[in-house]
């Protein structure tokens, strides 16, 4: 039901500056997530956006109205948000209708028709039966739950999640995902969402915003930022993938243990070629480059193996059926389904991650 | 605009704090130190020259630290395997030993000399006699009368003290230290020696200065015990100097008090700046739980070992002096014929003891009020906000905390009679000044800690909900802080209510508190009196105990 719009926003904290210039306008009904590992500064934007943080500099509007600038500051209360934290924040001393019904007494809705929006947040978040417990009777999922109720009873302008299924077991994060992104597409809300989980933002987002030290390194939709990644961290940090080096002169790049292929592309000189696992393809009889397969693992629906490729060790990744049809030790063909090719400059992008 | 006026909202409450603790605690100590190295010709340590001519004086400082450096051996040579048994052995009653050792922590320290006086009297101490009869001894074994006798009661009443820091420190050591210790083979005395001890040293040096800086600034038990023994120590002198009354009386306790002050100084920095940064203790998100140490063939011995200490150390005084309440004729033992509740009728009719127990309810209502306020904002500030200067006023309340009573006093009434314009000496004003920089730090600790682990983003939820942190403060925080403010406001309030060092030297006609007035039937009017309105004050403990336990919902308890 709104915008948000980010013009010019910084952050720091002292000297430290947590977050480098960035503008970008989150659409109505869009589902946004910031993607990136732990300390990049993704939370801190969350936290400026639900007005616990004030830029350093910048200008948050939500719905063109502004939030925050240097002359203006609405306070979180004001600002008609929901938001679920990490730690849920569900209050221990208030039992499960009257930690969903705050935000509605706080507006001083009448009590009947609290008990009926109350009522119709809990059954959207299915906890309707739990409405009398007290939050340490639930389990971390239903507490979770709780929260997420909390923040839609009062049908919020925008929704704020932060990391709210770091704390939920693999099995209940996946059922999560698909409920919040079924709760959105019913309250038909424009929702911020913040993880470090590429699964997570993969599955639920419109867009991803991929964060890195603070510094924004792609806003794209997941298929972009998974097929199409803007730089070597990106590449790295959404999916899994291998980094070979190699030189690029006259439509071919020789890898650095003598091996080559054709290439048509603009990158010359050092590049480094990113192919993801998935987009190995291996056969025993031909292909366009060479290798020895040194290790397979079963994994069920996937076959998980490792390729010696003079002397650099790749991953490949086959369907879990191709599993003991090539032995370890036998000599492979391996041919790039779809790659990418970045400019090398030096930096090993699968060791900086924070 | 907004952030900019709750910015300043945040200094005029630093403000108003430090203003307070600048013209009641650090202006007057400082108006202390700065007069006891003033002559009439500027600097001069002509003071402390005179003082320690006198070889009494020289011998009070002697008594002063050879009573409390052993109290603090003694005190922690007890604490620590105590609090280690209680704590994390599966001994038989833990709950009980604790309540009561934790309880002693509560009641006037001047009720234990004055068991011990009834006991071990070196002519008809009941303890005394029978032992002697016991043995057929001629003559009794011990003499309360003497330098030992001393120790052995400022170890018994302080000990509690060292418990207490030390059962907290085990309690938040994180128990995967020891088990560590335990699968590379250690038996569990190896791995208490080893591991458990060395993590704990700096609780427990921390935990002994403690000890001694309370032993050394004690008033109630050198006064009680000492007097008859000709034993003096600092806190007796400066107080009988105080009593003089002359010009000169005053500027020789002053130096003395000085004297005093300065090694309070130095412990409390010792132990908070050099013991505070070594502590390894981590504290953990989640409630630990500690691992059990199984006694094994050793539980029962070890139970009954600690229940003989409580019962000598704990269940015997006590029960002296309530006994000594209901005794006629304290020359015999307590028969039917010599049982009277006399004593118990003066306590509740006697307009003397009713008006002192009056003036002590409203200032320690005051105080323990007032303070626990404070406490709040600290805590607060502290945990909640990045505001400037907000470490300023914490090191003030902790360094009022620290300075012994006496010294305390004296600077109040050096200061606060009218000399520098404002004259509340011979009121209860004074004196519930002087119980909030004494026992402020007590309240504050307890609220900082129940704030410090609610997690901020609780209160986020409520502003993120719409309401204005205010109603968000009320609706959250407060419920869940509420069980430690309680607490915090009995503990400013117990010791507020009998206390006696402070209140001996502020005391007015009209404003004489019960501490005083149980110290004065004691001394010169009668002990039976003194007995039972110290038998009063335990009751008033137990039941104050109770009532937390049950407000807090078995959360707090003494």
């Amino acid at each position: 039901m709104s915008s948000i719009t980010l013009n010019n926003i910084t952050k720091s904290y002292g000297n430290v500056q947590v977050i480098h210039e960035f503008s970008e306008i989150f659409q109505d009904k869009e589902f946004i997530t910031l993607l990136g590992p732990s300390g990049c500064g993704k939370t801190t934007m969350l936290r400026m956006i639900a007005g616990f943080e004030k830029p350093t500099t910048g200008e948050i509007k939500i719905d063109n109205v502004t939030v925050s600038s240097p002359s203006k500051f609405v306070p979180p209360n004001e600002r008609n948000i929901g938001m679920v934290f990490q730690s849920y924040a569900v209050w221990p001393h208030m039992n499960v209708f009257d930690n969903v019904a705050y935000p509605l007494k706080i507006q001083g809705v009448s009590r009947p028709e609290i008990k009926h929006r109350v009522e119709n947040a809990l059954e959207s978040v299915h906890l309707s039966q739990y409405i009398n417990r007290m939050p340490d009777e639930l389990s971390g999922g239903q507490q979770q739950r709780v929260a997420l109720g909390r923040a839609l009873v009062s049908e919020p302008r925008v929704l704020l999640l932060d990391e709210p299924l770091s704390n939920l077991d693999a099995k209940l994060r996946e059922s999560m995902r698909f409920e919040i992104k079924e709760v959105q597409r019913k309250f038909g809300i424009t929702v911020v969402y913040v993880t470090h989980d590429q699964t997570e933002a993969m599955a639920m987002s419109d867009r991803i915003i991929v964060f890195n030290r603070g510094v924004v390194q792609q806003v794209d939709s997941p298929i972009n930022i998974y097929r199409n990644p803007a730089n070597q961290f990106v590449a790295d940090f959404v999916g899994k993938i291998n980094f070979l080096h190699g030189e690029s002169s006259n439509g071919t790049i020789t890898f650095s243990g003598g091996q080559s292929m054709s290439y048509s592309g603009d990158k010359l000189g050092s590049v480094v070629v990113a192919v993801r696992p998935e987009n190995i393809f291996m056969t025993q009889d031909r292909g366009a480059l060479r290798g020895t397969l040194t290790h397979s693992y079963y994994l069920g629906d996937e076959n998980d193996c490792r390729v010696d490729f003079d002397g650099n060790i790749i991953r490949v990744i086959s369907s879990g059926r191709s599993y003991g049809e090539i032995k370890a030790g036998s000599q492979v063909w391996l041919d790039f389904d779809e790659y990418l090719v970045f400019q090398d400059d030096g930096v090993d992008y699968t060791k900086i991650l924070s | 605009m907004q952030v900019k006026n709750f910015l300043s909202f945040k200094t005029v409450l630093i403000f108003l704090i430090v203003l307070f603790l600048l013209v009641f605690n650090v202006f007057p100590m400082c108006y202390l130190v700065f007069k006891s190295f003033t002559g009439e010709s500027g600097f001069t340590l002509e003071a402390f020259k005179r003082i320690y001519t006198h070889a009494l004086n020289w011998n009070a400082l002697r008594n002063t630290l050879l009573t409390a450096g052993l109290s603090m051996i003694f005190g922690v040579m007890i604490a620590f395997p105590l609090a280690w048994l209680v704590g994390r052995t599966d001994l038989y009653g833990k709950k009980f030993f604790r309540t009561l050792f934790v309880m002693t922590y509560m009641v006037p320290p001047y009720v234990g000399a004055m068991a011990w006086l009834r006991l071990l009297n070196p002519r008809v101490g009941t303890l005394n006699v029978w032992l002697a009869d016991l043995f057929g001894l001629s003559q009794n074994l011990f003499n309360i009368y003497t330098i030992g006798g001393l120790v052995w009661v400022l170890t018994t009443f302080y000990y509690p003290y060292a418990f207490i820091t030390i059962s907290r420190a085990m309690e938040k050591m994180d128990p995967s230290l020891e088990e560590a210790s335990k699968i590379s083979g250690a038996s569990p005395l190896k791995t208490v020696l080893t591991v458990t001890f060395p993590v704990m040293l700096p609780s427990i040096v921390a935990a002994g200065l403690l000890v001694f800086v309370s032993a050394a600034s004690c008033y109630g038990i050198p006064s009680i015990i000492g007097a008859p023994g000709q034993i003096d120590t600092v806190t007796t002198r400066i107080i009988d100097y105080v009593y003089v009354g002359s010009q000169e009386g005053l500027s020789d306790a002053t130096t003395l008090a000085v004297s005093l002050m300065i090694i309070a100084n130095i412990v409390l920095y010792i132990s908070t700046f050099i013991c505070g940064k070594k502590q390894y203790i981590t504290v953990s998100g989640k409630s630990t739980r500690p691992n059990i140490v199984e006694l094994g063939r050793w539980r029962l011995p070890l139970t009954l070992l600690v229940s003989l200490f409580a019962l000598i150390v704990v269940i015997i005084p006590f029960a002296t002096v309530a006994m000594t309440s209901f005794t006629k004729n304290l020359g015999k033992a307590l028969t039917l014929d010599n049982f009277t509740t006399r004593y118990w009728h003066i306590l509740f009719t006697r307009k003397g003891i009713l008006d002192t127990a009056k003036n002590s309810l409203i200032s320690a209502s005051v105080a323990a009020t007032a303070g626990i306020i404070i406490s709040c904002v600290m805590a607060w500030l502290l945990t909640r906000t990045r505001a400037k200067g907000r470490q300023i006023p914490d090191f003030l309340i902790t360094l009022g905390s620290g300075t012994p009573s006496v010294v305390i006093a004296l600077a109040l009434i050096m200061t606060m009679s009218g000399r520098f314009g404002i004259n509340i000496y011979n009121t209860l004003t004074i004196m519930i000044i002087a119980y909030m920089i004494k026992y402020l730090l007590m309240g504050m600790r307890t609220v900082v800690s129940a704030m410090s682990q609610i997690h901020p983003s609780l209160e986020e939820a409520a502003l993120i909900s719409g309401a204005k942190w205010q109603r968000g403060f009320w609706d959250v925080t407060l419920p869940l802080i509420a069980p430690s403010v309680v607490a915090g406001w009995f503990l400013i309030f117990m010791p507020s209510f009998y206390e006696l060092t402070m209140s001996t030297l502020l005391y007015s006609t009209d404003t004489k508190t019960i501490g005083y007035e149980l110290y004065n039937y004691q001394t010169y009017h009668s002990q039976q009196t003194a007995s039972a309105i110290a038998t009063g004050i335990l009751l008033l403990v137990i039941i104050v105990n109770w009532l937390l336990n049950k407000l807090t919902k078995g959360e707090f308890s003494i």
